[in-house]
């Protein structure tokens, strides 16, 4: 923890060795969050940079009244969610754009997403249920990814989401049901 | 819900048990490094841009030119309200000269 403290005091000095060994020391858990909300490699390696480079440019706004991993989890999440927000534009556009006949830019869906630290014998369920996590509601998605990815507490959630422990197991419990109802769907709609 | 769908369901939710946290591509900090140094530099021109002399004397000339010009519309349009004021002074003296003539005319009919 003082080693710790004494990093970010080096940070906001923005000393170099401070910074990486800050980003060596946390890249693992910035971009597994991030690949858990998006899917998707390239833009969790984007959204991963982003997060450190907000980190580095606002590390005097960091109180240090919560954790640093708190406050790391927090800018991961909201730059992770601001770039599904920003894509479903970009797809919303390009749909309007094709109405027109203007279509140079392909929105194809992505190929079935596999999360790289799922076990061989799992890999084919996960990726069905990765594609219902996809449906979820921000909130949801934010709460299920932080407690089945990142393997975080209920009062760890809670802290990153200002949630109570209670709040966060609501959200987790409709999660849960949308995601079985979503799941029989998928599971429907392959037997025709 | 069919039983083997109950199972299939189960089976996907429990899918991400024991699952390893993922780690972006080898030397990370030295793509975020190039990318910070590359968006610095970028900022860096602009300011030196938005520096220069001429630059700020062009900006303070234009705000100048606005301001001149919203104020000198602004007394156009002025001007031309007083104008409409005395029309209207005009006409309204016109109207009541007419109706006190008419109302003579009217009172002193036999």
């Amino acid at each position: 923890m003082n080693d710790e403290r004494e990093l970010i005091a080096l940070l906001k000095k923005k000393d170099r060795e401070a910074f990486k060994t800050i980003v060596e020391t946390w890249q693992d858990v910035v971009y597994n969050t991030a690949l858990g909300l998006l899917q998707n490699a390239e833009d969790a390696e984007d959204t991963a940079q982003e997060v450190f480079m907000q980190v580095y440019e606002s590390i005097d706004s960091f109180k240090e009244e919560s954790k640093f991993s708190t406050w790391l989890y927090r800018i991961t999440v909201s730059k992770s969610l601001d770039h599904i927000r920003k894509k479903k534009r970009k797809k919303r556009f390009a749909f309007i754009q094709s109405l027109y006949g203007k279509n140079d830019e392909l929105m194809t869906d992505p190929p079935n997403f596999i999360h790289p630290g799922v076990s061989m014998e799992n890999k084919e369920n996960a990726v069905v249920l990765f594609k219902a996590i996809e449906k979820l509601s921000s909130n949801q998605k934010q709460a299920f990814v932080l407690n089945k990815i990142e393997g975080l507490s209920y009062n760890e959630i809670g802290e990153i989401m200002k949630l109570t422990d209670s709040a966060v197991d609501a959200l987790l419990q409709r999660a849960k049901k949308n995601l079985q109802i979503s799941l029989k769907d998928y599971y429907e709609l392959s037997l025709k | 819900m069919p039983n083997n769908f109950n199972k299939k369901i189960e089976d996907a939710l429990s899918s991400l048990d024991g699952i390893k946290k993922a780690s972006p591509s080898p030397y990370f900090f030295t793509r975020l490094e190039a990318r910070m140094q590359k968006e610095r530099s970028i900022w860096e021109e602009v300011s030196s841009f938005v520096a220069k002399p001429f630059v700020a004397i062009a900006c303070i000339s234009l705000l100048i030119m606005i301001n001149a010009s919203v104020i000198i519309s602004s007394e156009k349009s002025n001007q031309t309200t007083i104008s409409d004021q005395n029309n209207e002074i005009a006409t309204i003296d016109e109207y009541n000269q007419v109706s006190s003539t008419f109302y003579e005319y009217v009172n002193t009919k036999p």
